[in-house]
């Protein structure tokens, strides 16, 4: 048995079995947030806006230290809350995503279910508007955003309601997203991104355009990593029945060379139109993804 | 060619096809895994697969050259080295080959003084460890130290007789076998063509031919005297040549001391010579050709008998017989008189034939009985057969025939047989024949041979004559059983009757029954001897997969020919190089990986 305070660090698959979605993401958000060592309100629906110079009495830790390396003088950050921010979590359902390496590590959908869970509660809780867009092919679940109490609870049944799906396509879905986002936003993009990477950056791209954040949490399982398997096998993909026959420990590098180009890949692209990327295994505990999170989308910080 | 110590470790090679039989494994359906990252996996084989391919086809050759090397390793392999200055004990044969053709003269030297050149050479180069035998024409190895077989060899000379190379191969081969050490047959010889045989070998040979410079040669290759005994008027010869084609040899033949007649003869061109009459008795008939490179085959002798042809009564013998006897009267072979009888027991001589009617062959037995002849006709064998081939008869069915029984304590004077059973006999002066000669009895009357058969049974048969033979120098001859001593000018050799004889040189040696001379042997050399071309080296290695060298290349390889290099090192090398590229390969695939 599982004996911690810290949901949010636990293996995935353990905070799994404490129970439901429901009832497990909210200790995963108190853990994170307790972690942090900031207050909520400040956490993500806090924005700079100029800075003072210092007086005594002054927080030090809003001290600006690069500021003072350049000019020799103490400013500190002045923050303004901003209660308005909408967000889209957008989640891949596809039939990939319902694949997993290992069956004591949780599928890619499910570890996303939790994720989207534990990123919407976290937004919810600074009071922001918060929705879902799910899709495979096409758009099959909406959850337009609000910021009411009510709104997480309809977001874990619609998460708990997703099925996989069969093929990908991202980009009805984002553009659908353009719609339900009228004012500057927030996209959170969870996928496994098995999809046509042209066509998504460039539904991505419009998004950033049109002002919003966007953040990509690029989900993998660790058998997709590193590839191990039988001698020999049929690698099959179950969305498109496309196979390849080979023994993986003659392409294990060179696959994990691959693969690693393709992140690399969406990573140079992503930097390149101001979109945050983060890549998730689903081996990693939600605490650490949260953080990663953080860390990537600059309307987190 | 390379021999295994452990050959048995061979059928370890069945390991090598292990690497094909898992690469081809590898060709099955394998079990299919779900796996949605199949783009990646397509993208990576796309850029590798090519390099991927060889590299299994790499590993795949040198896993299976591995394996081969350690198997081959463990065989313990080892392939003959040539040009070693020190050899291991060693055990090699000699063949010395001292024929006829040996004693030609090439360039000044006979050919058998650089044989006998080589082979002291070769001697000198031996250890104490070494097994040595020689082996000349006489075909017996003799085993010896180098200084015993240095002897031997000086005091070896060219021999009347003909050497087989590959019978005498097979018999030094069996010598090698049969010692522990390795070894081979090294033969020093003129390369006859004629002398070079197949033969089925298994040991290391090293042919040292003498071969150079070339030699011409004509030698006489037969007498032929025509029918015996000569009569006193003299007769006619043939006498053939053997040899290099297109010369012409003058050739001189005589019988006795009487005046020799000349003629010119050439190979495949006989000569036929009258000569003049002789008193009756024995006599040499002695053919000799003018003096060339090999002396040894430009004479030979034969003997002859001279004689007034015999005086033959004859008398309910049939109707065959009394023809044939008819003929030979007309044509001066017999005249009519009482010296032989034939067809009852009477006369000096008689030749006596079964009668038509079995009722008389009791009087005939007691007849014989009060002649004091050791023999006496049996019961009748009426079981078809044929004569036994021997001197005087060749082989002619027997459908009827009487046994004839020796009533002494001996079985002699057996002169023809039938499936081994006396079927011609004689006592003294009488023959006795188990058939009649008719063809209800035997098929002869109807053959060509029966009209000389005839000649010969009267002239020289019941005239006490055994035999003129014709034998080869060196070989056993079997000589009659009356024969009691064989005679050579003064040299006498006293023989058992029945037994063998070996003629040592060529000559006439004169068969004697108590102080009668009752037949003689004439030995000459085998005239394949006087064809002196030598056979092409590519022949000799095809045939015996002999390495063929010059004499004075020959005694430092003769015990090169048991030097072998062991070979494990080699192949256990190889297997390090079979395994550091595997490593190598394997490594390779890693790098392929990391593109």
């Amino acid at each position: 048995m599982v004996r911690t305070e810290r949901l949010d660090l636990l293996d995935p698959a353990d905070v799994a079995r404490l129970g439901g979605l429901e009832v497990t993401t909210e200790g995963v958000v108190e853990g994170f947030l307790t972690g942090l060592h900031r207050s909520p309100r400040r956490g993500f629906s806090v924005e700079f806006a100029e800075h003072r110079m210092y007086q005594p009495g002054d927080e030090l830790r809003y001290i600006d230290w690069k500021l003072l390396g350049r000019n020799d003088r103490l400013y500190v950050k002045q923050y303004e809350e901003e209660t308005n921010l909408r967000a889209m979590m957008v989640c891949d359902v596809s039939a990939s995503m319902a694949w997993q390496g290992d069956p004591a590590r949780l599928t890619k959908l499910e570890y996303a279910r939790r994720l989207v869970a534990a990123l919407g509660m976290i937004l919810l809780r600074q009071r922001d508007a918060t929705g879902l867009v799910a899709f495979d092919e096409g758009v099959r679940a909406i959850l337009p955003a609000r910021a009411r109490q009510a709104q997480w609870r309809q977001l874990a049944i619609t998460l708990d309601g997703l099925v996989p799906g069969q093929g990908t396509a991202a980009e009805p879905a984002l553009r659908r997203v353009l719609g339900l986002l009228r004012r500057r936003g927030l996209v959170v993009f969870v996928s496994d991104l098995l999809l046509d990477r042209e066509l998504a950056l460039k539904a991505l791209r419009f998004l950033r355009h049109r002002g919003h954040q966007v953040l990509v949490l690029h989900l993998m399982d660790p058998a997709e990593v590193e590839l191990s398997g039988p001698a020999e096998a049929r690698f099959e993909d179950p969305e498109t029945r496309e196979a390849v026959v080979l023994r993986p420990r003659d392409w294990a590098e060179a696959y994990q060379a691959t693969v690693t180009g393709v992140v690399s890949a969406w990573r140079r692209e992503c930097r390149r139109r101001g979109i945050g990327y983060a890549r998730i295994t689903t081996d990693t505990p939600f605490g650490v993804a949260l953080r990663g999170a953080l860390v990537h989308g600059a309307r987190l910080t | 060619m390379i021999a295994f110590l452990h050959p048995w470790f061979l059928v370890g090679l069945v390991a090598a096809a292990v690497p094909l039989i898992l690469h081809l494994r590898q060709h099955r359906e394998p079990p299919t895994v779900p796996f949605p990252a199949v783009r990646y996996l397509l993208d990576a084989t796309q850029q590798h697969e090519k390099r991927l391919r060889l590299r299994h086809l790499l590993l795949l050759l040198v896993r299976t050259l591995l394996i081969v090397a350690v198997v081959l390793a463990a065989a313990a392999p080892s392939a003959p080295v040539r040009g070693v200055a020190t050899h291991p004990p060693t055990a090699l044969v000699i063949v010395l080959d001292n024929s006829l053709s040996s004693g030609a003269v090439a360039g000044g030297t006979p050919r058998i003084e650089v044989l006998r050149r080589t082979v002291r050479d070769a001697l000198a180069r031996a250890t104490p460890s070494d097994a040595l035998w020689l082996l000349t024409v006489d075909g017996i190895p003799r085993r010896g130290s180098p200084e015993e077989l240095r002897s031997v060899v000086d005091t070896l000379t060219p021999t009347g007789s003909r050497l087989d190379l590959g019978g005498a191969l097979a018999i030094a081969q069996e010598v090698v076998r049969g010692d522990h050490r390795p070894g081979g047959v090294m033969v020093v010889t003129d390369l006859q063509a004629t002398a070079v045989t197949p033969a089925a070998v298994e040991v290391p040979v090293l042919v040292v031919a003498a071969t150079d410079p070339a030699v011409q040669n004509v030698g006489l290759e037969a007498i032929e005297l025509g029918s015996q005994p000569w009569g006193i008027d003299g007769a006619r010869v043939v006498i053939r040549a053997a040899g290099d084609p297109g010369l012409r040899v003058p050739a001189q033949v005589r019988v006795g001391d009487r005046p020799a007649r000349q003629a010119l003869v050439a190979a495949g061109a006989p000569a036929t010579l009258s000569l003049p009459a002789a008193r009756p008795g024995w006599h040499e008939v002695a053919a000799e050709l003018d003096a060339d490179e090999l002396r040894s085959d430009d004479r030979r002798v034969s003997g002859v008998r001279v004689a007034p042809v015999a005086a033959v009564r004859w008398g309910g013998v049939g109707r065959f017989v009394e023809a044939a006897l008819a003929t030979l009267r007309d044509n001066g072979r017999v005249r009519e008189g009482n010296e032989v009888v034939v067809g009852e027991l009477g006369g000096a001589s008689a030749v006596v034939l079964p009668p038509a009617e079995p009722a008389r062959l009791g009087a005939l037995n007691r007849a014989l009985e009060q002649r004091g002849v050791p023999w006496r006709y049996g019961v009748m064998v009426e079981v078809p057969s044929v004569t036994d081939s021997g001197s005087w008869l060749g082989r002619h069915e027997v459908t009827r025939r009487y046994a004839l029984v020796p009533a002494g304590s001996g079985r002699t004077g057996v002169l023809a047989t039938v499936g081994g059973a006396p079927w011609m006999v004689r006592a003294g002066s009488v023959v006795l024949l188990g058939s009649r000669l008719e063809p209800e009895w035997t098929g002869l009357p109807y053959s060509a041979a029966f009209l000389p058969f005839i000649d010969a049974l009267v002239n020289r048969i019941a005239r006490s004559e055994v035999v003129v033979a014709d034998a080869a120098v060196g070989a056993p001859t079997l000589v009659p059983d009356v024969v009691t001593e064989v005679r050579q000018g003064a040299a006498t050799w006293s023989v058992e009757g029945g037994a063998g004889f070996r003629p040592p040189a060529p000559g006439v040696y004169w068969l004697l029954a108590g102080r009668d001379t009752v037949g003689a042997l004439s030995a000459a050399g085998d005239p394949r001897e006087s064809l002196l071309a030598a056979a092409p080296a590519s022949v000799v290695e095809g045939l015996w997969g002999a390495r063929v060298v010059e004499p004075a290349a020959g005694p430092a390889a003769a015990f090169s020919l048991a030097a072998r290099a062991d070979l494990r090192g080699a192949f256990l090398w190889l297997a390090v190089v079979c395994g550091l590229a595997e490593l190598v390969v394997a490594a390779w695939g890693g790098r392929i990986g990391r593109h």
